[in-house]
């Protein structure tokens, strides 16, 4: 049978697949967990990926940018799938997971840096499953026995001092927006940012009445409406996604940009070209700079190592 | 002058009843023995056999006769035999003329002999009146070099290659795709021996590359082919692979640290091969190829290579140029891909295959490891269908059969019964059997004793069982008179062999042409199966027609043989219709002129500043269109001058002009398509007089001035088909340009539109010709004679007036004959 290419689209989820008579790859998009950025239209070497701004109800909140994926273009090189700080991504070939550019070590993962020290943490608390924007933080009481004890059944529990704090964080999701570390009156969790840049609003650009950044932003404190009207942006918790660039209607009004990833070791020419498009290039320089000493270094280990083997 | 003194014997040939069957004879060497100049006449009953031609020998000694003129075929089939026959007399060859009195007569106008006979006057005389003023001319001889280009490395080219290698010829072997080995290598076995074919195509393989006189250029293209027969000068441009040859060892440690794949064409699509990949395993050369398409450029391979340091990602197209003595062209077939037909599911359905597909399932190194799977679950089929005459022997797509899929079908067939025996259930639906070399009869009778069960009857739909993807077949079973259906698990379709889809373009660089069916044409489908009408260039293999192994392997060698006559003599004969400039008529020494050096597409004419221009005569290939373009006709086409086709225009409307079609036809195309006509008996009306030219950008204006000065009803100019047919590339284009100007010149002055006719014929199209030449002369008929005489009159003198210039001699010494009484 010839190439199938195809797509299903639907409120929950995208799929794209390829389907060779003996291969089959599949691209899975959860819409439920995509915030509409574009991290991953950005480093896609085919440009297989487009967002599309949806178009502005009145009266209603700006809607989240869709994403479209291209069957015809797109590769399965799987680079989409660890650079999406929410983890929104699959591919599988043949049925099984597999990112190939993750497994030639063509491309890095993103460390999403979560530590949790629950021996700080009071039985009480459910501070940082609150703070979660995403949802992403169940806290659970557990018995010795290694039950899990309800929150309303607190009060009424007997042995109190042998219960134990297990808070799970779904890391894989997670932007690192930090906020459960600030929201946390223990102390007990520490974030480390993936992205880290600048975020700025020059507010005197915005249009009157737009909160479009706001609507979008996955994110509620990185971006807040303050009281004179407009929308002021807290960089100590954006995730540098992007999502407000894309729907910002104003030239110049909003800016965003990236200065540096946290991701696995890697030496790869494809992170390099990605690494370019997603920050800026004075940053990428300084990044490649620094690889090129090293190739430089071990170049000339490799001559003097082969020059003693001919004199030998 | 030369005329004064011209003997002229006229010789018709009656070519058995081809033409005596239809003209007078007799009538015939009478009228001949009427016309000026004729010193002798006579007939023959075959004057192309031995006794024909002692006949004519005896004549020329005995009558002492210095022309001649052989009323018989066509000259595209026996005009070398007679040039021949006359040298050998002593007489210069291009002393000779052919009236084609057989297809341009007595085979189109069978069921008119009367009109036959009358028209065969006619294109005597005419072939008289050119013969008084014909001139010796002397074949020019060049230098050949003694190297060869081979175009496709598939078996067939294969094989032309190491032929002319073994005889001592370098030959450079160009291919397209990254290896060389072509369809057979991508087959599981061969027919009827059930060879493995990679493991005997395999060492061929080997031995091209290692051959010390073969250089194989992998991974380009021809992009340009200049000069002629023994002196062609072809650029080829060596697209980049972003490794270095010289230092990939083909380890493939750079393909297994890739982490992209993409469809493998070479597998049909079934399967996969990384970014940095070969083809295939035993691909030759063994050089591994970056996909650009795909590349990530992550440059992982670059460290796997290491310190071979192969991987190159700078490399650019690089363009060589190689100097040959002849090419053959090898470049083979494509198959259809049925994902138009909305018969049989090639798209839709999951598991209905096209053999090619199959061939590589079955196959131990495809995408399955030799697996025959269903691509809906994976999983074995236990019936499998094979379909035949996909696309072939169809009016409504391929009207030809493609010669060898009876025979692959019962390969596949009894390599699927012999892997999995009882465990699946072959059918075969064929409309025939066509097993007709050796050893495939009985192919075929091995397949039956198999148990392969053989419906005679063609597929008629194929539709599909939603739930299990199974495919229900409906045909018509002829042995039981009965429509019938079957359900089969997978479905093979046996699809046509085509013409390869970038033919076209092949075609277009090297000058060739191509038949209706789209693959290359031949010089003769009977006897010269292996050259093309382009003199040094042959033709071996599938893209000549389709066709199995053992015959494209003996077509390479044929292919290698006929080159081989090129290339073993130091020197190859050109013939010299070439043009020559008269350097004092020349107007380049007063004005800015350069008019020929403008329209000549083989740079052959030049007119240096202030000098008079000057044509290389090795470099021009006749078509004689500087000649036609000259405004002060200072160029003359040798055998093709003015005077010569002027007589010709004479001698064609002395008797009723205002009913005569006068048609300028170019050798290659319009004229060979005429000759189909006949050769077909398609019939046509009797009213056209052939004038034949090797190009139209040959017919001046002047020409269909004086026809219409001399009365003529309607004059016809046919071409190869634009915008790429033409033999000498661009006669056609200043033709149209030309002729159109012309035309509309002369509706102003009062000529109907349809009396002046710029068409184009191609030499496969004789149903073309013949209803061109309907259409014409129910034109002609609708004007009627009286407004062709009044048109004619009121024109001219302004005709003569533009022609008062003209300096060409207008013999009159050509006297019209006594009337009959």
């Amino acid at each position: 049978m010839p190439i199938k290419e195809l797509k299903i689209d639907n409120e929950n989820e995208l799929t794209i697949q390829r389907l060779l008579h003996a291969k089959h790859y599949e691209l899975t998009l959860t819409r439920t967990l995509c915030v509409g950025c574009e991290i991953c239209k950005t480093i896609c070497p085919r440009e297989a990926i487009d967002v599309k701004k949806q178009p502005k109800q009145q009266g209603q909140k700006t809607q989240r940018p869709i994403i479209d994926v291209n069957p015809q273009k797109c590769t399965y090189c799987g680079m989409c799938e660890p650079i999406c700080p929410f983890d929104a991504i699959r591919v599988n070939v043949n049925g099984q997971h597999l990112v190939s550019v993750v497994e030639k070590e063509s491309f890095p993962r993103l460390i999403h840096e979560i530590e949790v020290d629950a021996s700080k943490c009071s039985l009480d608390c459910v501070e940082c499953e609150k703070a979660c924007p995403l949802n992403l933080i169940k806290v659970a009481l557990l018995t010795p026995e290694g039950k899990q004890l309800p929150h309303e059944k607190l009060k009424t529990y007997s042995d109190r001092n042998d219960l134990k704090v297990q808070v799970n964080i779904l890391k894989e999701q997670s932007p690192c927006c930090r906020l459960c570390e600030v929201k946390c009156p223990e102390g007990a969790i520490h974030v480390r940012k993936i992205f880290h840049g600048v975020l700025d609003i020059n507010v005197e650009k915005c249009p009157p009445n737009c909160q479009d950044c706001l609507d979008v932003c996955p994110i509620p404190s990185a971006l807040f409406l303050n009281s004179d009207g407009k929308v002021y942006p807290n960089a100590a918790f954006c995730v540098f996604c992007g999502a407000c660039k894309i729907v910002c209607p104003a030239d110049g009004a909003l800016v965003m940009e990236r200065r540096s990833v946290y991701h696995t070791p890697i030496k790869s020419g494809a992170w390099n070209k990605a690494i370019e498009k997603l920050t800026s290039t004075r940053e990428y320089s300084k990044e490649s700079q620094t690889k090129r000493a090293a190739k430089v270094q071990q170049s000339i280990e490799r001559k003097s190592l082969l020059k003693g083997v001919e004199n030998a | 002058m030369p005329e004064e003194t011209a003997r002229v014997g006229v010789f018709v040939c009656h070519c058995g009843l081809n033409i005596a069957g239809v003209i007078d004879i007799k009538a015939l060497v009478e009228y001949a023995k009427t016309l000026p100049y004729v010193a002798f006449a006579g007939d023959n009953r075959y004057s192309c056999a031995d006794p024909g031609q002692e006949q004519i020998r005896k004549e020329i000694r005995e009558n002492k006769l210095n022309r001649v003129v052989v009323a018989a075929c066509s000259p595209r089939m026996h005009e070398p035999t007679f040039r021949k026959c006359i040298s050998s007399e002593g007489l210069n060859p291009y002393y000779y003329e052919m009236a084609n009195i057989r297809e341009f007569s007595s085979w189109a106008h069978g069921s008119m002999p009367k009109e036959a006979t009358e028209k065969a006057k006619d294109i005597v005389r005419m072939a008289v009146a050119k013969a008084v003023l014909l001139k010796p001319l002397e074949v020019i001889e060049v230098p050949v070099t003694n190297q060869a280009l081979v175009v496709g490395g598939g078996i067939a080219g294969i094989n032309a290659a190491l032929d002319l290698a073994d005889m001592g010829f370098k030959v450079y072997l160009v291919e397209k795709s990254e290896s060389i080995g072509g369809h057979m290598a991508q087959l599981d076995k061969t027919f009827p021996t059930l060879d493995c074919s990679i493991c005997i195509e395999g060492p061929k393989m080997v031995d091209v590359n290692r051959h010390p006189n073969i250089t194989i250029i992998s991974n380009a293209d021809v992009v340009r082919v200049d000069g002629y027969v023994g002196n062609f000068k072809v650029k080829v441009r060596k697209n980049p692979r972003y490794v270095i040859a010289k230092n990939c060892t083909g380890c493939g440690e750079c393909r297994d640290a890739c982490p992209i794949e993409y469809p493998n064409e070479w597998d049909m699509n079934m399967g996969v091969r990384r970014a940095i990949s070969v083809p295939f395993e035993q691909a030759i050369p063994l050089i591994y190829t970056i996909n650009m398409d795909y590349c990530i450029e992550c440059y992982k391979c670059v460290d796997a290579c290491g310190a071979r340091e192969a991987i190159n990602f700078e490399q650019r197209p690089e363009e060589i140029e190689l100097d040959v003595g002849a090419i053959i062209l090898a470049t083979g077939f494509d198959i259809y891909m049925p994902t138009d037909d909305p018969l049989y599911g090639y798209g839709k359905y999951d598991n209905v295959i096209t053999a090619l597909e199959f061939e590589r399932l079955i196959l131990a190194a495809g995408p399955t490891g030799g697996k025959v799977l269903r691509a809906s679950d994976g999983k074995k089929p236990h019936s499998v269908t094979f379909i035949q005459c996909v696309g072939s022997r169809d009016v409504n797509k391929y009207e030809y059969c493609s010669g060898f899929c009876c025979m692959y079908a019962l390969k596949d067939a009894i390599l699927l019964k012999e892997k999995y025996k009882d465990d699946v259930e072959v059918h075969l639906m064929y409309i025939d059997m066509r097993t007709n070399f050796k050893g495939y009869e009985e192919f075929y009778r091995r397949a039956r004793d198999l148990g392969i069960d053989f419906i005679r009857g063609k597929a008629s739909q194929v539709l599909e069982d939603q739930k299990t993807k199974n495919l229900y077949i409906r045909a018509e079973d002829m042995s039981l008179g009965e429509p019938i259906e079957i359900e089969s698990e997978m479905v093979v379709l046996c699809t046509a062999a085509i013409a390869k889809d970038d033919s076209a373009d092949v075609a277009r660089v090297f000058g060739i042409s191509r038949g209706s069916d789209g693959f290359f044409m031949e010089s003769h489908p009977k006897l010269k199966p292996i050259d093309t009408p382009t003199d040094g260039i042959f033709v071996a293999g599938a893209c000549q027609g389709p066709k199995d192994i053992p015959y494209s392997v003996a077509q390479g060698s044929a292919a290698a043989s006929r080159a081989a006559t090129i290339l073993s003599k130091p020197k190859v004969k050109i013939e010299p219709i070439i043009a020559v400039v008269d350097q004092k008529t020349c107007q380049n020494t007063r004005v800015k002129c350069g008019i020929c050096e403008k329209v000549c597409p083989y740079g052959a004419a030049k007119a240096p500043e202030k000098q008079p221009a000057l044509v290389t005569p090795a470099m021009c290939h006749g078509c004689g269109t500087c000649v036609a373009e000259c405004p002060t006709d200072a160029i003359a086409q040798m055998h093709f001058t003015d005077a010569q086709i002027m007589s010709q225009i004479h001698a064609a409307l002395e008797t009723n002009p205002q009913e005569t079609i006068l048609g300028f036809l170019c050798n290659w195309c319009s004229y060979a398509g005429a000759d189909l006509a006949g050769t077909s008996r398609f019939e046509y009306p009797p009213n056209l007089r052939p004038i034949r030219v090797m190009c139209s950008g040959r017919v001046d204006r002047d020409f269909v001035l004086e026809a219409l000065r001399l009365g003529a009803g309607m004059v016809l100019v046919a071409a190869c088909h634009l915008p790429y047919d033409c033999h000498y590339i661009s006669g056609n284009v200043w033709m149209t340009k030309r002729m159109t100007a012309l035309k509309g010149m002369l509706e102003k002055l009062g000529m109907s539109p349809e009396r002046l006719r710029i068409d184009y014929v191609s030499a496969a199209e004789g149903v073309k010709f013949a209803a061109l030449i309907k259409e014409l002369a129910d034109q002609m008929n609708a004007l009627g004679k009286d407004r062709i005489m009044a048109e004619n009159a009121k024109l001219k003198p302004i005709i003569e007036k533009m022609l008062a210039r003209k300096k060409a001699e207008i013999p009159v010494a050509v006297a019209a004959p006594a009337p009959k009484s």
